[in-house]
């Protein structure tokens, strides 16, 4: 039951279920940071997906692999099913607004999350139950400074200083994000406390062109107390605006075995 | 009768052996110092325990919804027109009923997250200005300050919690709760000091907020789940409560709780102790009655001779029984006054300040929710020295009871016998 | 000079001759031993309570866990690690020591309770239901249904947990927990129990089931488990029993971490010493109080025969002489005194012992630093109280009496006979 972090909503909504919504945005020259983010944050929203991905977790434990299909609807609904393996296919997770439902094929019930246990991780990985259902909006939650802008590595990127506004609901002190400039393609993302200590690291690598948009196939997070461990987010397929809406997400939804 | 002279020849007696006298005297007079002394200290021990938990709890007087006792839930609140009413009816209290001061509270349960991690906490929604009075978390004080009165997003928290979420003074955290509409909500504060009571529960899951800021954050304006009632001493709670209760009658929606109904636990623990002193007064007690008996009936052995020439000087056996009865009365009542003189003198010279057991104690304690000092400092009740006072006289006056019976039936011939 | 036996003689002829004074002062001391015992007993009963509760229900004695497991208590880091141990050569090994009278296995885990709508997040509790029974009261708190049978998806939940989610005996419930290869375990379960321990933590947070089961549903080998509970003969003598069992365990290849209950709940065994300490004060009184009371008989006795000495004096007897025979009587009568005492004071302990009151009638439970008592009113003894009390009463009884003598064989005999 590590209970263990929780981020900003779209980091999060990024990394667990709708990664590929945020980077659609086309490279438009001469926005700002604010301005670029908020462009991002508006296609977010009304958007549908589905799609096929694999997550692995490796803890100091042990390791396993998940197949999952996900289908999400904006940034409010979400539905999840294991496909693989044998033994947990079928179980679901439905996140609908602030509330997050399981269900379970074997002893075929759904079962709510309480709120005493939105900090426990999501089917073992390094996402908590809380990290699916946060909220409010990056460009509500944090102000934006551009505090690199130019080569890394014969890439030319910006890097973006996120810092909480001061009655924000967020407990990291800080966020950096990379983002590559002829493409807006993320790199990385890190997660800071108050004190400046690199509390998780989110990197995306293998950009693939899926759904007709290129995504970064691959997401992988490292909490920095235990580098030894992460949580990577493979995805093999991909479709946009398939047509969703919100009756989709349902109890009997979560419950219908496909 | 001749009264008089019994009582002169009673007096008599006393003085004549000042020894004897002085003997059985002590008995009475350190049996009731000792009662006094120990009275005054479990007593001491009590209000500390009761004060301690009913500071950090709902006061000794709480002032609830119907409902919230049992469930603790903010569904189960006094809104802001009740707070009013409660609060008006507190004020307008005599000052000799022994009300110190109030606080309201608006309290629920939810989760604290910080960069580290999140962990279920009870949070508390304070008027900085009072509960500063109020709960002394002051005292407590481990790093950075209390709430003051104007403080927006800041909190104070316990040190074990600050520890566990990886929080310091001026970090920021966000709290998680349900709010009066039922949805969840988040709620930015940040730390601006770490108590630590050795109260685990407290120093673990305890977060202090404003109360403004808590209320609007859960859409519950002016409203409180407790108005706490600060009482001095511990004994007047009945009567604050009763006084409250009528005050605020039955159509107000709301319910007046003594600390003993709000803090069962703490109920028990003082019951018991209590019970254990009587155990321990029953015992005194009777040990003391021995001693005085015995010493008494000792000294009326010693004396035949005596008794034997006061009936030859033509006293009834009825009337010598008399004078031993009286001069154990007389004896009583001084030893009664310098007991209780000494009893005082001695525990409020020498601990007044307390009776210290930190020697013992590694570090503070505590149990039902109150944190044990381990300074006893003695708590004098009129009442409980008057009961003490009361039952020495009583014994002492049974003691003398059968000696003079004794003295009665003494055979005025076989009594002028020598010596054996 | 008379041989050492006459002086005897003259001494126990002297206490008989005023047979009387010797009853009275007799009684005095049976009394005063009488009561020093008994009130030790019942605050060390009141120590033993205090420790057998807080280690009965649910700690032990002495608990043995892998080198890893404390004080994160994570799950993977059972006894062996991740292949586990064969467990029943591990209870074997450690009940082969002399001191230990029984183990028990346990497996701790955590997931979520789910019925119907309701869902709650439990500790989940692996035991051997007939070993758990010798080694704690817990499975003994049933409030109704019965223990759980291996391998049958039986579980026991808390009334706090029952309540909670609306079950009671024979409903279904949804057990989740995160298995040890990561994976989500869940199966169907029977409420077979409830159980109620009156400490609040307990019964709403704690799922109970057979610890095959637990192991199933996480994934885990049968030799996986977290913990060994033992009980030892000798509750006083747990650290020493803990360290020598922890030193005849580490010579196996087992990285094995062994705590005694002092260790494991620090807070207990400092809130006894506390109350020791107070119970020492209280002893004190008492036991001053019954020393003055029978030297304060003694005085007064002795001085009553200041004429006798002087008798004896202008007899020819020597102070020595005189001295040695109070002396004697002095031993004589605390003996026989004592005996008298003890022979009053020890079927009352025993039978106290055996039946101890209970005050459940008019006390509540409570707890008291995470020790549940019960309102029983029990006695405990040792040897060395009694001794010890013995000893004190039988020199007080001595000196009280050689002292006045001493003084009044000072006294010029004249002056003495002529009462002066």
């Amino acid at each position: 039951m590590s209970g263990t972090t929780v981020g900003p909503r779209w980091n999060r909504h990024l990394a667990v279920l709708g990664i590929v919504s945020l980077l659609t945005a086309p490279p438009v020259a001469g926005q700002t940071a604010r301005e670029i983010l908020e462009e991002v944050d508006q296609l977010l929203r009304g958007e549908s997906s589905q799609g096929l991905v694999t997550m692995e977790i490796v803890t100091a434990h042990w390791a396993r692999e998940l197949e999952m299909e996900v289908w999400s609807l904006g940034i409010d609904h979400s539905l999840v099913r294991v496909r693989s393996p044998a033994r947990e296919a079928g179980t679901s997770t439905l996140k609908a607004g602030q509330e997050v439902w399981n269900y379970l094929p074997r002893v075929d019930r759904t079962i709510k999350v309480p709120p005493a246990m939105m900090m426990g991780s999501w089917m073992g990985s390094h996402f908590t139950n809380d990290d699916l259902v946060k909220e409010s909006s990056i460009v509500d939650d944090y102000d934006f400074e551009i505090m690199f802008e130019g080569d890394r590595r014969g890439v030319e990127v910006w890097e973006f200083e996120l810092i909480p506004k001061p009655e924000a609901p967020v407990v990291w002190g800080k966020v950096e994000y990379q983002v590559r400039k002829s493409d807006l393609m993320p790199t990385w993302v890190l997660y800071y406390d108050e004190s400046g200590e690199l509390m998780r690291t989110m990197t995306f690598s293998e950009y693939r062109s899926m759904g007709g948009r290129l995504v970064p196939a691959r997401m992988d997070v490292v909490p920095s107390d235990k580098p030894e461990e992460r949580t990577s987010l493979i995805y093999h397929e991909l479709a946009f605006d398939i047509g969703l809406d919100e009756s989709f997400f349902s109890l009997r939804n979560l419950r219908s075995s496909r | 009768m001749r009264v008089l002279v019994l009582l002169r020849l009673a007096a008599r007696g006393v003085g004549r052996n000042a020894r004897r006298s002085m003997l059985t005297a002590a008995a009475m007079v350190l049996g009731l110092a000792l009662l006094i002394f120990s009275r005054a200290l479990s007593d001491g021990g009590h209000e500390q325990w009761i004060d301690s938990a009913v500071r950090m709890g709902s006061g000794h007087v709480a002032i609830q919804a119907p409902g919230y006792l049992e469930t603790g839930k903010l569904e189960h609140r006094l809104d802001g027109e009740q707070v009013g009413v409660a609060v008006e009816a507190i004020e307008s209290l005599a000052p000799e009923l022994g009300v110190l001061t109030w606080a309201p509270r608006l309290s629920v349960n939810g989760l604290a997250s910080s960069a580290a991690s999140a962990l279920p906490v009870r949070i508390e929604g304070v008027d900085p200005g009072r509960e500063a009075t109020f709960s002394d978390f002051e005292s407590k004080l481990q790093e950075g300050r209390y709430l003051q009165a104007g403080d927006g997003l800041h909190a104070f928290v316990g040190a074990e919690l600050a520890r566990r979420l990886d929080l310091e003074v001026g970090n920021r955290f966000v709290l998680t709760a349900q709010s009066a509409s039922g949805d969840v909500e988040g709620q930015l504060v940040r730390v601006a000091g770490i108590f630590r009571t050795a109260v685990m529960e407290l120093d673990e899951g305890l977060v202090h907020m404003p109360i403004e800021t808590a209320r609007s954050w859960l859409g519950t304006e002016g409203a409180a789940t407790t108005v706490a009632v600060l009482v001095e001493p511990s004994v007047r709670t009945d009567g604050v409560a009763a006084q409250l209760a009528g005050r605020l009658g039955s159509d107000t929606g709301v319910r007046v709780l003594g600390w003993r109904e709000s803090s069962p636990d703490l109920d028990s623990a003082v019951r018991i102790d209590d019970y254990g002193d009587y155990i321990f007064h029953i015992i005194l007690f009777a040990i003391i009655a021995l001693a005085i008996l015995n010493a008494v009936l000792i000294s009326v052995l010693g004396r035949r001779r005596e008794f034997g020439i006061l009936r030859a000087m033509g006293l009834t056996g009825f009337e010598t029984g008399v004078v031993v009865f009286i001069e154990g009365l007389l004896l009583t009542a001084a030893s009664g006054v310098v007991g209780m003189v000494l009893g005082f003198a001695f525990t409020w010279g020498f601990f007044r300040d307390g009776l210290d057991f930190s020697g013992l104690m590694d570090s503070e304690m505590s149990f039902s929710g109150s944190v044990i000092d381990p300074v006893i400092v003695p708590f004098f009740q009129l009442q409980q020295v008057l009961v003490s006072v009361y039952f020495i006289l009583i014994i002492g006056s049974l003691a003398s009871l059968y000696p003079a019976l004794r003295a009665s039936k003494l055979d005025p011939a076989e009594a002028m016998k020598f010596e054996q | 000079m008379a041989s050492d036996g006459m002086w005897w003689r003259v001494a126990w002829r002297n206490l008989w001759r005023n047979s009387h004074r010797t009853w009275i002062t007799a009684s005095g001391l049976a009394v005063g031993y009488f009561a020093s015992i008994v009130l030790i007993g019942l605050t060390d009963g009141m120590s033993a309570e205090l420790v057998e509760n807080g280690t009965r229900l649910m700690v032990g004695q002495v608990q043995v866990h892998s080198g890893e497991y404390l004080p994160e208590r994570n799950v993977h880091h059972t006894i062996g690690g991740y292949d586990g141990t064969d467990v029943d050569a591990l209870l074997a090994r450690i009940e082969e020591s002399a001191d230990v009278e029984h183990a028990a296995p346990r497996l701790f885990g955590g997931g979520l309770l789910s019925s119907g709508e309701l869902t709650q997040a439990a500790l989940l509790l692996g035991v051997d239901p007939e070993r758990e029974s010798r080694v704690s009261t817990l499975l003994s708190t049933l409030t109704d249904g019965r223990l759980p049978v291996p391998g049958a998806f039986e579980v026991l939940v808390g009334s706090e947990m029952a309540r909670q989610l609306e079950v009671s005996v024979g409903d279904e419930l949804v057990i989740v927990a995160p298995a040890a290869d990561g994976s989500m375990g869940n199966d169907l379960y029977t409420v077979a129990g409830v159980f109620y321990t009156g400490t609040p933590g307990i019964d709403g947070n704690y799922a109970i089931l057979p610890v095959v089961d637990l192991q199933y549903l996480m994934a885990m080998n049968p030799g996986r488990i977290h913990e060994i509970v033992t009980t030892v003969t000798r509750s006083r003598d747990t650290p020493a029993i803990a360290s020598a069992l922890g030193q005849s365990l580490s010579q196996g290849n087992l990285q094995l971490d062994v705590k005694p209950w002092t260790e494991l709940r620090p807070e207990l065994a400092e809130a006894l010493a506390l109350m020791d300490s107070m119970n020492l004060l209280i002893v004190i009184v008492i036991f001053a109080m019954a020393i003055f009371g029978v030297a304060n008989t003694m005085l007064i006795g002795t001085f009553e025969r200041r004429r006798e000495f002087a008798v004896i004096r202008a007899l020819g007897t020597t102070r020595r002489g005189v001295s040695r025979t109070v002396v004697y009587e002095g031993i004589i009568l605390g003996l026989i005194s004592l005996l008298i005492g003890a022979l009053v004071t020890w079927p009352i302990m025993v039978w106290w012992h055996n039946t101890p009151p209970d005050l459940s009638q008019w006390f509540e439970g409570f707890e008291w630093s995470g020790a549940q008592w019960r309102p029983i009113l029990r006695v405990e003894y040792s040897a060395d109280g009694p001794i010890v009390t013995a000893l004190a009463l039988l020199l007080t009884t001595v000196f009280a009496a050689v002292y006045p003598a001493w003084k009044a064989t000072r006294v010029p005999p004249a002056d003495a006979l002529a009462d002066r």
